[in-house]
């Protein structure tokens, strides 16, 4: 697979070489590719063709009567709304807290730093399960529970985001930060004046993999809300559309649901992706 | 300047992980205070390892969480050097095309890709089963058998994080600097040597810590098992994270769930040291 390895004096078989790589890369692609194609393409289809074997690829009139009846089941506006407070309010916490403990761990000096760093770090690598039980019943007591409260208030901080802040912020001169003190700026002045700006594609980053885990995260939500449907965001009013999904004739209208979910987070993705990979690139995150 | 995401992840991970471990050993509904928890000492890991029903089906779910780990890792790491190396080496043309379509499954939320692989899926309208017909294989029951919807389920929950992990490995192959494959080169080393011999121990790091984080996703697949195969057929796809939230959450066996819980966390401690001691050790030889 690797060309720099395999070039070969003649020039033929190189060419034979890169172009079964570029076959295989169309191949890849497609593959990747398929099964969101295909979920468009079904949201269009009318019932009838939804029912046929073989089944219809290209929807042949292709009609937004899916979507309609999506509408009709779930109340989406409501769901977005719920979606994007769940996710907006949860990112902007998360960008705070980030890089309010990214900062002190990247150039604060203090007592039992290291030690507080690793259990931080320790807790990204938690799966969410393991506390799920004492949580609900936690954020139960303290009367938050079937409320967008507490879907939101437990996920403010993450250790993901403050290991990455650490990581980028440390990358900052000291000097910059010396000189404002010397001005008699305030800390927060120095956070969010000179840190935050320097460290915004990060941020970038950070904001757009904290609004897509949270927009998509369903377990928590459907644990904690407990059934009370007006705070469901998307992804599990979208549930609801299960029960018609033992019969063929609704693969429309499931798959319109789905396409609903799926498009905030990736027209965010379209236009963020390239702080994300750029980020992880430079974040060391791999162990380098 | 700490107190807010520290104080946060005190009481919403640290604090709750240490209840988990303390209501293991008690005998306490889920839907009552904590104050009603009564200890029962090592009863609740007496019956998850016991013979009785419970017993046979967390450790079904334990199985089939390893099972299903395994799978999804075996799949996901090998694949994902194999297009990091496509995407980053091969110099193609259209190449971040192909990386930005890999990685726009992983923003793809999870219920939609099971909504959408359970139509796939489908045994009779389902287009998998017609592609498969054209190169002449057979019709597969995917989700509806026992024998295959666990697999099923592992090649969904690659088809979405497969283009992740390939990021990760392209940033790992990122910080290989050139000069030392054009050392080995003049040295004679050749396609697969320069593989064995430069890339994959220079990529040992990323791949050690990818295959750490596919294993912690693993551990949490959910929505498919919830919505599509309820844990079956026959218990098959029966994984960790639904089974504990079923019988802790649902069930409201808190203590009982609890003690799951706590198996889990100790199996994963334990084998994450593992990999790294061994890891470790390679190293040093």
């Amino acid at each position: 697979m690797n060309t720099q390895g395999r070039l070969p004096a003649a020039g033929a078989n190189a060419n034979g070489w890169r172009a079964f790589l570029y076959l295989l890369m169309i191949a890849i692609a497609v593959a990747s590719a398929f099964p969101l194609v295909w979920m468009v393409l079904s949201s269009l289809k009318t019932p009838a063709e939804a029912m046929q074997t073989p089944p219809v690829w290209i929807p042949q009139t292709p009609s937004l009567e899916s979507y309609q009846k999506v509408n009709e089941l779930i109340r989406v506006g409501r769901s977005f709304a719920n979606s994007a407070v769940i996710a907006g309010v949860t990112t902007a916490g998360i960008l705070l807290t980030s890089l309010m403990a990214g900062y002190a761990f990247a150039k604060y000096r203090f007592r039992y730093r290291e030690a507080l760093f690793a259990i931080t770090i320790a807790t990204m690598f938690l799966p969410p399960i393991v506390t799920l039980i004492p949580l609900y019943r936690l954020v139960g007591s303290i009367g938050l529970n079937a409320s967008l409260a507490g879907v939101i208030i437990p996920n403010l901080a993450n250790a993901f985001g403050i290991f990455l802040m650490r990581q980028f912020i440390a990358g900052v001169p000291d000097e910059l930060l010396e000189a404002a003190r010397l001005d008699g700026a305030s800390e927060f002045r120095i956070l969010f004046r000179i840190v935050a700006p320097a460290v915004a594609p990060a941020l970038a980053a950070l904001a757009l993999f904290a609004f897509v885990y949270h927009w998509n995260s369903y377990l928590w939500p459907l644990t904690v809300l407990q059934g009370n449907s007006d705070n469901y965001p998307i992804v599990i009013s979208l549930s609801r559309l299960l029960s018609y999904n033992r019969s063929a004739v609704n693969t429309g209208l499931v798959m319109a649901g789905a396409t609903l979910a799926v498009l905030p987070p990736l027209v965010l993705f379209v236009f963020l992706q390239r702080f994300f990979v750029r980020t992880i690139t430079a974040s060391g995150m791999t162990g380098q | 300047m700490l107190a807010p995401g520290l104080g946060l992840i005190v009481v919403f991970i640290l604090v709750p992980i240490a209840l988990t471990v303390w209501l293991a050993f008690t005998k306490w509904s889920a839907q009552t205070p904590f104050s009603t928890a009564a200890f029962i000492g090592l009863d609740n890991f007496r019956e998850i390892f016991g013979s009785s029903s419970v017993g046979r089906d967390f450790k079904g779910a334990m199985v089939n969480t390893a099972l299903y780990s395994l799978l999804s890792i075996a799949l996901i790491l090998p694949l994902s050097v194999a297009f990091g190396m496509l995407i980053h080496q091969a110099e193609l043309r259209g190449a971040d095309i192909l990386r930005t379509i890999l990685f726009a499954t992983y923003m793809v939320p999870m219920i939609a890709v099971a909504l959408v692989f359970s139509k796939l899926y489908s045994p009779s309208e389902g287009p998998i089963n017609q592609i498969l017909s054209w190169v002449g294989i057979g019709p597969q029951p995917w989700l509806s058998s026992p024998d295959t919807a666990l697999v099923s389920v592992v090649l969904l929950n690659v088809w979405q994080q497969v283009g992740y992990f390939t990021i990760l490995i392209i940033a790992g192959l990122t910080q290989i600097p050139t000069s030392v494959y054009e050392a080995a080169k003049m040295d004679g080393a050749r396609g697969p040597a320069l593989f064995g011999h430069i890339t994959l121990p220079l990529l040992k790091r990323t791949l050690l810590f990818s295959g750490v984080i596919a294993l912690i996703n693993a551990v949490q697949v959910f929505e498919p098992v919830a919505l599509i195969t309820q844990g079956g057929p026959v218990g098959s796809t029966n994984v960790m994270t639904y089974h504990i939230r079923r019988v802790g959450i649902e069930r409201a066996q808190g203590g009982l769930g609890s003690a799951m819980s706590v198996t889990l966390l100790l199996a994963l401690v334990v084998t994450v040291t593992a990999v790294f001691a061994f890891a470790r050790r390679e190293e040093r030889r």
